[in-house]
């Protein structure tokens, strides 16, 4: 019966983040996206009630595991740009292949320099901290 | 909302999203019969049995978007619901300070500015270039800011799947051609570069792989989204 209370208390808070950031965000014309800014009371609200983080962590766990599911008709609809993709393919698939595998390896190899520059101390210890598994 | 329910509580909703549904609890299966490779990511699979269904059916896509509305209208409480692993990290993110800071930064600029410059040498039309833009943070976020930026959000989910997808697929050789052995090192880069599907091939190369793989999801994600719109609305 907790358990059912908690998932509700959670799902309410994250509810209510949505549609306050969607209001906000209408009222006063910002240029963020909507739910943007409802992540980011709901942020604010973790970090003001640290008990919370049990509420929404039992709500959300499950939804946040499957994601996926969601964008399938998102994805599905990208079948209206097929012209499109088809005339920019060339161009679409290196600015996604190439660009994606040298990021990474530039970016890997940045913060591989950085961390190493600070090799004794805190993060000889990063092993400890693999223990959040979201 | 209301809208979204309405178009659930018909024959052709519920038809459609229990499709939806057991064609994901298939690829979810399959995805763990390939031993969880990215190429057979579970949206890949799911996506290519609904469109078989939609064409044996005979039905239209925006039909099928209209009965599965519930599930896109689902990606704004989605978004929201990000704030949890992004507070989870929070801690983390202070211990190992700027460095990672920088490393996620660099990352988080890098990639979308490697491809739309690519996107813009071809000479391809401002809306697709503009949503490569959001193609390395996850998903609900990209295509969030991708429609706000004047970029295609559908375009947003594929470009951030494959994206995704190609990352995980090349990462152990490019670590290798670069010659990065620092396993945190990859696990940033991971998260920063390939968002959820990165984050997926990290946790299979460990935990500490995975944490900073975590972390690197989570910074780029509120960067990119946040900074995107109001880059665009204060220059564009």
């Amino acid at each position: 019966m907790q358990n059912v209370k908690d998932t509700m208390v959670g799902t309410a808070a994250v509810f209510i983040a949505y549609y306050l950031g969607l209001l906000i965000v209408d009222a006063a014309s910002l240029p963020i996206p909507g739910p943007l800014l409802g992540l980011f009371l709901l942020l604010v609200a973790l970090f003001c009630f640290p008990t919370l983080e049990h509420h929404v962590a039992r709500a959300v766990t499950f939804p946040l595991k499957h994601m996926s599911l969601l964008f399938i008709p998102a994805v599905l609809g990208v079948t209206m740009y097929w012209g499109d993709i088809k005339t920019y393919a060339l161009a679409i698939v290196i600015a996604i292949v190439v660009t994606t595998s040298l990021s990474l390896g530039f970016t890997a190899w940045l913060s591989q320099k950085l961390l190493n520059s600070k090799k004794s101390g805190v993060l000889a210890n990063g092993k400890n901290f693999g223990d959040v598994d979201d | 909302m209301i809208e979204a329910l309405h178009n659930t509580l018909s024959f052709h909703g519920v038809l459609w999203l229990s499709i939806s549904i057991v064609s994901y609890m298939i690829a979810l299966w399959a995805n763990r019969k390939c031993s969880g490779h990215p190429a057979a990511h579970p949206i890949i699979i799911t996506a290519l049995f609904v469109s078989l269904g939609l064409y044996f059916s005979n039905t239209q896509v925006f039909e099928y978007q209209r009965a599965a509305s519930l599930l896109h209208w689902l990606l704004g409480p989605i978004t929201v619901a990000l704030a949890l692993p992004i507070y989870r990290q929070w801690q983390k993110l202070r211990h190992y300070g700027w460095r990672l800071v920088v490393s996620i930064i660099w990352g988080g600029v890098l990639a979308p500015f490697s491809a739309w410059l690519a996107l813009f040498i071809f000479d391809t039309p401002s809306a697709i270039q503009f949503t490569m833009l959001a193609k390395s943070i996850t998903t609900p976020l990209a295509m969030e800011s991708s429609s706000q930026i004047g970029g295609i959000p559908a375009l947003a989910a594929v470009f951030v799947i494959v994206t995704g997808i190609v990352g995980a697929v090349v990462a152990s050789t490019i670590f290798s051609l670069f010659n990065v052995k620092n396993r945190q090192a990859q696990g940033i880069a991971l998260g920063t570069v390939a968002h959820a599907i990165g984050t997926s091939k990290a946790i299979q190369m460990g935990d500490d792989v995975a944490a900073m793989a975590t972390l690197g999801l989570c910074v780029n994600g509120i960067f990119t989204a946040l900074a995107l719109p109001v880059v665009f609305s204060l220059f564009i």
